[in-house]
């Protein structure tokens, strides 16, 4: 009984803890639960979400990302030095795209096919990316980038905006992936037990590798939007994304050991970061709170963690001890095998 | 069990890792419904054989025969798409997966059409439904088959590791220690389960360290010493002491009619290996 209950805690939790906290803030503000300020909040955790996909594919598998911030900016300042070069709109996409693809083939490549290790080589990257950016860009920020651009991070279709719609999209297809192809099964035996995955066959360097390149490419897509949103690319982009992303990540209950998490958890994670961070604005509490709630927000994340597995260990020890015929019973008849 | 062409066959198997050689031309045939017990002192070359039956490591000479066809195992999928199953000493399951994921783990089931084949779409009721029939033609009782591996016991992990390998009706199935770790129930269960596959018609593969274990299932006995097959015939006249002597080249010139019976208080054979 205890269990079935702590077992739809876990799996409910952070729902509850979402509908919690938009209740906390709608009695705290009346600003917070109109339509107008649900489509910021969507807006504003649309760039981080969309990272997060891949990113919580990249954990579940037992790999981590932490140079997506930094990917971020570098596809953006490619973008925004292609426009000054005035080599068009499309060019300047494609170009800003394939930067922070080609970070993320040289992330996979070190990670996956080296066995460098993740943490290692993706915070080189969280240094390196953006010190290439400033390096190309001088520090200079590009602007001006021209209407049609601005759709991207400011339209709207269906009263709906633009990036919301890029991160449905991403979402969907992650779940698709996740939940209905072979690929989430593979990512979760290679996470959870990387040297039984590799006797089976599953491809355990191809698949982590594609996940790093899918990483750098929503981080670039990410950088994109942000650069339409402001109409410039600026270094300063996207810094800490990475702590966002991850946070959102660990919130919705992906194990940072790997092996064990859902696509679904990973939304309720991002949007709640992104509520948390809307409301203390909207109660007027201290812009430097807000830093400082993520991280508790991290922080508690790690803790629920460490509290699943407990409450996993229990279960599954309650489980084995179960005395109704614990080993498999071999039937008196053989039958033929076809 | 007609003694046919065997389903499988290695000719003159080499391997080696770096200047260790671990296979020196190891050749054996092996018919359906047979039981051939692999036994070798640590270093003999059973892992590296078994690695290289079930397409974790390649070969570097010699042949591997399915039904007088050659195959090259590249990966473990190669090997299993062959009818060639290995159950690893460490099961090689996926605690987080429930018992369906890991029986279909690496050769999971599509939906029939464009959703499976452009979109991948898992044929999760198909999943289900195989595997359940699969685990009651096997005679094996598992809970529910949505249960996550982490929450079955050893031996239920066993049978379920054991299921994915026979569930298939694979030719060949090799079991790479499957006793070490159980308790004498357990173990019981799994030697039963052999004998029911060699009257199914599978060709096993039995490597163990445990001589009574291999002298009550085995049809044939093969032993490896320092990376070549020392020996190779039927069980029938052989004990455990001149199984370990073979093992442990005591017997290099040739087996002794008779064996002297170990002085009382001797060690136990498995102990002595």
């Amino acid at each position: 009984m205890t269990r079935a209950l702590l077992e739809w805690a876990q799996r409910n939790g952070l729902f509850f803890a979402l509908v919690i906290l938009f209740v906390f803030f709608w009695l705290s503000s009346e600003r917070f639960m109109t339509t107008a300020n649900i489509a910021v909040i969507l807006q504003q955790v649309s760039v981080v979400g969309l990272i997060a996909v891949p990113g919580a594919m990249l954990v579940l598998s037992g790999y981590v990302d932490l140079s997506v911030g930094s990917i971020t900016v570098l596809g953006a300042v490619t973008f925004g030095k292609a426009m000054e070069a005035q080599l068009g709109l499309g060019v300047s996409i494609v170009l800003g795209l394939m930067a922070g693809t080609a970070w993320g083939v040289l992330n996979g490549y070190l990670i996956a096919i080296l066995n460098f290790s993740p943490i290692i080589v993706t915070l080189g990257g969280l240094a390196g990316a953006r010190g290439l950016a400033q390096l190309v860009t001088h520090g200079f920020t590009q602007f001006g980038f021209g209407p049609t651009f601005a759709i991207l991070g400011n339209g709207e279709l269906l009263a709906i905006p633009v990036p919301v719609w890029i991160y449905a999209a991403v979402f969907l297809a992650g779940a698709h992936v996740w939940y209905q192809t072979p690929v989430g099964p593979h990512m979760a035996a290679i996470g959870g037990a990387r040297d039984a995955a590799r006797a089976l066959g599953i491809k355990t360097r191809t698949l982590p590798f594609w996940l790093y390149v899918a990483s750098g490419l929503a981080s670039s897509v990410g950088g994109l939007i942000v650069s339409s949103e402001l109409d410039g690319s600026s270094v300063s982009t996207g810094v800490g994304m990475e702590l966002d992303v991850l946070t959102g990540i660990l919130l919705g209950g992906v194990a940072f050991t790997g092996g064990r998490g859902s696509l679904f958890g990973v939304l309720f994670g991002t949007i709640f970061i992104g509520a948390l961070t809307n409301g203390l604005v909207q109660i007027n509490v201290s812009p430097y709170f807000q830093q400082v709630a993520v991280g508790i927000a991290l922080v508690l994340a790690a803790g629920l963690d460490v509290l699943y597995q407990r409450l996993d260990r229990i279960r599954f020890s309650d489980e084995a001890d179960d005395p109704a015929d614990p080993v498999p019973a071999v039937s008196q008849q053989p039958e033929a095998v076809k | 069990m007609a003694a046919s062409s065997p389903v499988l066959e290695l000719r003159g198997i080499s391997k080696s890792y770096g200047p260790v050689r671990a296979l020196q031309g190891v050749s054996c045939e092996i018919r359906s419904g047979e039981v051939v017990g692999l036994i070798g002192d640590n270093g003999a070359g059973k892992s590296t054989l078994v690695s290289v039956l079930s397409g974790a490591a390649q070969h570097d000479r010699g042949e591997i025969l399915v039904d007088g066809v050659e195959k090259v195992f590249r990966s473990a999928l190669d090997a299993r798409a062959a009818g060639i199953e290995t159950v690893f000493q460490a099961l090689a399951l996926a605690p987080t997966l429930d018992i369906v994921g890991n029986v279909y783990l690496g050769r999971e089931l599509r939906r029939k059409g464009g959703s499976g084949r452009y979109l991948w779409w898992l044929d999760k009721a198909a999943m289900r439904r195989e595997a359940a029939s699969g685990f009651e033609r096997l005679g094996l009782r598992l809970p529910a088959l949505t249960t996550k591996v982490a929450a079955l016991s050893g031996g239920q992990r066993q049978a379920v590791a054991i299921a994915r390998a026979v569930i298939w009706g694979s030719r060949v199935v090799i079991l790479d220690e499957p006793t070490a770790a159980l308790g004498v129930k357990q173990t019981e269960i799994v030697l039963e389960f052999i004998e029911r596959l060699k009257r199914q018609g599978v060709a096993v593969i039995f490597v163990s360290h445990n001589m009574q274990h291999i002298l009550r299932v085995a049809d044939r006995i093969l032993v490896l010493r320092l990376g070549r097959k020392v020996f190779d015939g039927l069980r029938a006249n052989l004990s455990g002491p001149q199984l370990v002597g073979l093992m442990t080249g005591a017997f290099a010139d040739g087996i002794p009619e008779t064996i002297e019976p170990a002085p009382a208080g001797g060690k136990d054979v498995r102990n002595a290996v």
